[in-house]
């Protein structure tokens, strides 16, 4: 194992606590001393605190691989899925840890990014359009092996949010259909079996709370866990969308 | 009729969303790009200076026109009508800009709050241009104002008294300051935006033109410096003369000036 | 009291859920999706290495169909799946991807002409034909004869789940998450919906409708160290359990995947053998082959994790501080393959271990140990998806014991089966809701909900009792040491007795804080007695059964006892104050099986107590496929004299294949 950490060093976590469901919580850092153990994540770190410090702390996980997307939190500043985040990154040993702002609060560390991922997915209608109605005891339709590709990198996202906690235009403007759903749209556009047209693409994001509001800041692409090659295809978008007749 | 429903409904007759708002964007970019490349040209004029006083000068009646109706004949005006086209895109441009900030405080201070926290470079860029742009709305006006009003003025002595006599000065430093770091920014900006120069690998292509707009911030920022100083010091030095126009080949007079001027501060 | 009605409730949002919505609410039934957490972050996210459906187009594939497919499946269970289930299966599977494909999800496809595969750890090229170009190719998975696991690189669980996620929105299913099922509404034996806790907010709510289906996914975390999410508690099955009427199935047979990584103990997909990697053991040494030496690296999963573990106890596992391990070597499979078609694979090794697995030599290989991955066990069910016991319950996917599993599953036969059993269950069950009207006393539904607003009340109000996490890391470490890849008499009977003490203790739980809005302790509390029953359905099953087979294994009972084991495990909780399930048992006939049990293929041989019967229908069946043989009748006709099948709509129809069409 490579993981070069010293044993036993303590590890001070502030974490905002607050409850917008209680009339008594104020949203206030409530700190945390750990001892840190080999390899830990912030999955095991929240989940030790949880279980031997404060068993009214909220956070989400559900894979702690990684996969999911459910545990986005603003780490130190820092957009970050948590289960992937590790302690011994931090060589102070000092972390914050912040709910992701530009979701519905739920309480303390967990935010309503499924609301707000379906919202978008609704309005960007993310799925399929097609007339064609294909016989599946047939065989498939063949697809290009390196379009199928490509369909797929932009299909990798997780919605976990990070890259709308990173962009300032989605805080400042709620409205703004955001670097994941910009990316939605590029996804469908690449796929042959979707038959939606640009013009088609243009009635859902054709203005400035969409693809024309971004303002190009680029933390979408420097803060996706994915790598999911956010600037291209916005740029792509843009482009075929602006040559709209 | 067509104005009235697209204007309410954001609809074409047609029933389609309105291609408004991709124009705009499309306009933005097209009069950044022009002002950005207008103003490398620009820096390079007025840099001039720092070749020489006759070079300037040639440079300047040039554009008046003196390849046409000769250097004792050029024509001021011509550059009058120049600085009010650019004046004009400068305003469309600030326009459409004035879509993209903040609307009200609550929105800067998500913004302001965001860009301190989140320590992303390309965020913070974008920080600085929306101030530099705000800034330009008077500096960038009151220069064009000025230059587009007394257009003659234009030369190695009427620049520099410009700047010394009339305390232009200060309002260049920071003009300077604005223009070039929103310009490089925009450029950069432009190019991330469009995909431009994306290639097969864009995220490696970034990297290249993040490096070539701080090189291009840093080329314009210090030749701007060297000659706003060129100015200061020629005004200084012809502070004593004020109004008068210069004339190529009579270095020999600013010498003398140059000397009683001197002498004057030293008596 | 808030109530929703509803037509169909589906309980779980996973692709099994989710595909059963799409199959109701497509024949105008108005259906509501319940889930934890937002569906697409179900487990089934977390799949990575494939879908197994026989398509036959990838050179690797030819020549394979549903009947190769069957027999891996048969084989791959033990002889303990439902046969009749595994036909069904088989023959939709490839009906099931084609239909994702159509709904976006992009699957990686052959590319004509050569490209390089490590088999047996040799390079090997291997030529794509040119009509196959542009179908849907597929990698090798433990288990199979042929290579029939299609994917999209190794996120395939997450594209099928964005898929059917994404068409589930198009037919406009309302789906609704942060909603946890805390009890099923019944009444006379028939099922009318669900208690629900809304996670936000706190408060109860009733759901009431013609026809439930749970597709709650497994149970993995009655372990401590598991692949599977947080999430996969089992609170699903519990629901079932706790009405004392629906019973669960196999609950023993519980899988354990040779190669999550450690310590976090997530998993590294099978995919990585399957595309050519290798275990090796301290002194880098390759020593599959030694213990399979046919199947090698690949044999099932059962078996590979045994072999393993046996390694590691003959002294050649890897000693750290996290236990002793071994290694899964990639980097022979070269930095291209692994950052092409193992990205993820080497984002985890990298992210959670520091270990870049593309490196080369030692240098790149990854510490593993088998851990609990999959439950075969489940809510049982007809081959329609309805439970034996409640009607207008529905369940499946991992959830429920329809039993194409028997006790192992075969890598890449979940996703499939999830999707497979939403396109056939979700058509029974919308049948249901059809034919059944909703008739129910409001009372019945006041109480069910009055029950658990009580039973949370009874909770908070206590103010002296014990710590809920102390008892369930406890019963997670239980189910390790007693309950795990191997198993015996002694050790099961210590779980069984520890379980039973830790659930009467559980139910004398403090919660600290008292809020009934966002407090986790609180749903710890009402969720870790629950697992406690289901934790005993799982060790019990394993303590009665004395035998071993599939994935679980008796090390005092060795053999496979097909005379006397050829059979179902059933529990039910009819008592809420017992502290043990109720036993019963299922006969499987063999006189109608078209497979009759026999060696697997791979593991030790002449380690099985035969049936007498296994052997008569063996003879039976080679004289009726002798017979139509001589007759000239195709495969379809042979396997229908076989063992007849029925399907719904078109899913029985032959399946196109290249080259051969519909043969
Ligand atoms: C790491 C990993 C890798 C795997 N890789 C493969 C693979 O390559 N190939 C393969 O075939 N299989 C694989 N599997 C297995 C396969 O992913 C699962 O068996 C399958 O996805 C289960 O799907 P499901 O729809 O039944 O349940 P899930 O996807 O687990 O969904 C369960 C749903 O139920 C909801 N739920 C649970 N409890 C409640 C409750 N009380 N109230 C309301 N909602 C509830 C959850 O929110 C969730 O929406 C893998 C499993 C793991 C753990
Ligand atoms: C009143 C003066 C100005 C204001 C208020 C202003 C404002 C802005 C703002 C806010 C942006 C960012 C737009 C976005 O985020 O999409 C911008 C972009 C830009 N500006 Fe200016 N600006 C002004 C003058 C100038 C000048 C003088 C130049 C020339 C150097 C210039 C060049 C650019 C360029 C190249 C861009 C990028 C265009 C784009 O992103 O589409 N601007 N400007
Ligand atoms: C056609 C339009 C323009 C003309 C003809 C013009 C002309 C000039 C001239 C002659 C000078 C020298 C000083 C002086 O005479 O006062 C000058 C300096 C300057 N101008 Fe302009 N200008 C134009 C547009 C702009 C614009 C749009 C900007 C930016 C918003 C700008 C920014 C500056 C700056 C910063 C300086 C100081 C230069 C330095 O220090 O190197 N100008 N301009
Ligand atoms: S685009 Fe990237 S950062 Fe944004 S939601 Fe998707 S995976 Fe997360
Ligand atoms: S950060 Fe936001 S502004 Fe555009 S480039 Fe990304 S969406
Ligand atoms: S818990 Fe799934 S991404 Fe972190």
């Amino acid at each position: 194992m490579s993981n070069t950490i010293k044993k036993g060093r303590e590890l001070t976590f502030s974490i905002l606590k607050y409850n917008p469901r209680d009339p008594a919580s104020k949203p206030a850092f409530v700190e945390y001393t750990l001892t840190e153990t080999p390899g830990m994540t912030l999955f095991i770190a929240l989940n030790k605190i949880r279980d031997t410090l404060d068993a009214d702390l909220s956070f989400d996980f559900v894979c702690r691989a990684g996969i999911c997307g459910s545990c986005g939190m603003v780490i130190n500043g820092k957009p970050l899925l948590a289960c992937r985040t590790l302690t011994a990154d931090y060589p102070d040993g000092k972390i914050q840890i912040m709910p992701m702002p530009a979701f519905e609060l739920i309480k303390d560390l967990s935010v309503n990014t499924g609301k707000w991922m379906e919202a978008m997915s609704k309005r960007v209608e993310s799925w399929i359009h097609s007339n064609e109605k294909h016989d599946i005891t047939a065989l498939e339709e063949k697809i290009d092996p390196d379009l199928a590709d490509e369909t797929f990198e932009l299909d990798r996202c997780i919605e976990c949010g990070l890259c709308i906690t990173s962009c300032g235009t989605a805080l400042m403007r709620p409205n703004f259909v955001g670097p994941a759903g910009l990316n939605r749209v590029a996804r469908f556009q690449m796929d042959p079996h979707d038959k939606r047209t640009d013009a088609d693409f243009y009635e859902l994001i054709g203005d400035d709370d969409g693809i024309f509001g971004c303002m190009s800041l680029l933390a979408c692409e420097d803060h996706c866990p994915k790598h999911l090659p956010l600037q291209e295809k916005i740029a792509y978008m843009r482009r075929k969308l602006v040559a709209q007749r | 009729m067509r104005s009235l429903i697209e204007g309410y409904l954001g609809v074409t007759e047609e029933g389609r969303k309105s291609r408004l708002p991709a124009k705009l964007d499309w306009w933005q970019s097209a009069t950044g790009l022009f002002l950005g490349l207008f103003m490398w040209g620009h820096m390079l004029f007025v840099s001039t200076i720092l070749v020489s006083k006759d070079f300037m000068y040639t440079v300047t009646k040039m554009f008046e026109g003196s390849f046409i109706f000769g250097d004792a004949h050029s024509k001021p005006i011509l550059v009058s009508i120049t600085v009010f086209i650019v004046f004009v895109i400068f305003i469309v441009h600030a326009g459409l800009a004035l879509r993209k900030f903040p609307s009200n405080y609550k929105q800067y201070s998500i913004m302001k709050t965001h860009t301190a926290a989140l320590k992303h470079e390309d965020t913070k860029l974008w920080f600085i241009q929306a101030y530099t742009g705000f800034a330009m709305f008077f500096l960038g006006s009151v220069h064009l104002y000025v230059i587009m009003t007394s257009a003659d003025k234009i030369g190695p002595y009427g620049s520099a008294d410009r700047m010394v006599s009339d305390w232009m000065w200060p309002l260049y430093i920071l003009l300077l300051l604005a223009v070039e770091l929103h310009g490089s920014i925009g450029l950069y900006r432009l190019s991330v935006k469009w995909g431009w120069f994306d290639g097969k690998d864009a995220k490696a292509t970034r990297k290249k033109l993040k490096k070539a707009k701080w090189a291009v911030t840093v080329f314009f920022l210090v030749l701007g410096f060297a000659t706003l100083a060129a100015y200061i010091k020629i005004g200084l030095e012809h502070k004593a003369n004020y109004g008068e126009r210069y004339h190529p080949g009579t270095s020999q007079s600013l010498n003398q000036t140059t000397t009683y001027a001197i002498q004057g501060v030293l008596s | 009291m808030k109530i929703t009605y509803c037509d169909a409730l589906v309980i779980g949002g996973g692709l099994a859920g989710l595909r059963a919505a799409v199959a109701t609410q497509s024949r105008g039934f108005n259906t509501i999706v319940l889930s934890l957490v937002p569906v697409k972050r179900s487990h089934s996210a977390a799949a990575q290495g494939g879908m197994q459906a026989s398509l036959g187009n990838a050179k690797m594939s030819q020549g394979d169909n549903e009947d190769v497919h069957f027999m891996d499946t048969v084989k791959g269970s033990d002889w303990g799946c439902d046969q009749d289930v595994a036909r069904m299966f088989v023959n939709t599977a490839p009906k099931a991807i084609r239909e994702l494909a159509g709904w976006g999800v992009p699957w990686t496809r052959v590319r004509k002409g050569p490209h390089e595969a490590v088999i047996n750890t040799e390079l090997t090229t291997i030529m794509e034909d040119d009509e196959a170009h542009g179908l849907i190719t597929s990698r090798d998975f433990g288990g199979t004869k042929k290579w029939r696991t299609c994917y999209t690189a190794d996120a395939t669980g997450h594209t099928m789940l964005f898929g059917v996620a994404n068409t589930a929105m198009k037919h406009e299913v309302d789906i609704r998450d942060r909603k946890e099922v805390l009890s099923l509404i019944h009444e006379n034996g028939v099922c009318h919906g669900a208690v629900v806790r809304d996670l936000i907010t706190g408060a109860l709510e009733g759901y009431v409708s013609k026809g439930t289906l749970i597709a709650t996914g497994g149970y993995g975390r009655l372990y401590q160290t598991t692949t599977n999410a947080v999430i996969c508690e089992g609170t699903g099955q519990a629901a079932a359990l706790e009405t004392g009427v629906a019973t669960l199935g196999n609950m023993e047979a519980v899988q354990f995947h040779p190669t999550p990584i450690v310590p976090s103990g997530i998993l590294l997909t099978e995919g990585c053998r399957g595309d050519g990697g290798v275990l090796r053991d301290v002194d880098g040494y390759r020593f599959m082959p030694d213990y399979e030496p046919e199947k090698k690296d690949l044999a099932s999963r059962d078996v590979v994790s045994r072999r393993m573990m046996e390694h590691i106890r003959n002294g050649k596992g890897v000693p750290s501080d996290f236990g002793d391990h071994l290694w899964l070597d990639i980097s022979i499979l070269g930095r291209e393959h692994i950052e092409k078609n193992l990205r993820d694979v080497q984002e985890i090794s990298m992210q959670f271990n520091g270990i870049d697995p593309a490196d080369e030599g030692a240098a790149g290989w990854m510490p593993v140990r088998p851990a609990q991955h999959y439950s075969m066990g489940g809510i049982r069910t007809k081959k329609t998806g309805e439970s034996q016991t409640l009607s207008g319950l529905f369940s499946c996917g991992e959830a429920a014991c329809w039993d194409m599993h028997g006790f192992n599953r075969l890598g890449g036969n979940s996703v499939s089966e999830t999707v497979v059993a939403g396109m056939i269950v979700g058509n029974y069950f919308a049948d249901y809701c059809d034919e059944h009207e909703l008739t129910i006393d409001t009372k019945a539904v006041h109480d069910a909900i009055q029950k658990q607003a009580d039973y949370i009340d009874e909770i908070l109000a206590r103010s002296e009792g014990e710590d809920i996490f102390p008892i369930k890391k406890r019963m997670q470490k239980i189910m390790d040491d007693e309950v795990g890849i191997f198993r015996n008499g002694e050790g099961l009977q210590s779980a069984v007795d520890e379980l039973q003490e830790l659930l009467v203790r559980s139910k004398n739980a403090v919660v600290k804080s008292k809020t009934k809005a966002g407090n986790p302790e609180l749903e710890e509390a009402y969720r870790v007695p629950r697992m406690l029953k289901l934790a005993l359905c799982v060790a019990y099953g394993g303590l009665l059964r004395t035998e071993s087979r599939g994935a679980h294994y008796r090390e005092d009972y060795l053999k496979r006892d097909d005379a006397s084991w050829l059979k179902r495990t059933l529990t039910a909780w009819p008592d809420d104050n017992a502290t043990l399930p109720e036993v019963s048992y299922e006969e499987l006939d063999i006189t109608k099986m078209e497979i009759p049990p026999a060696f697997r293929g791979y593991g030790a041989k002449g380690m099985t107590i035969e049936h007498e019967l296994s052997i008569k229908r063996q003879d039976e069946v080679d004289a009726i496929r002798e017979k139509l043989e001589a007759e000239g009748k195709d495969r379809y006709e042979i396997q229908e004299a076989l063992m007849h099948y029925e399907l719904p709509l078109n899913y029985k129809e032959k399946n196109e294949r290249l080259g051969v069409g519909h043969e």
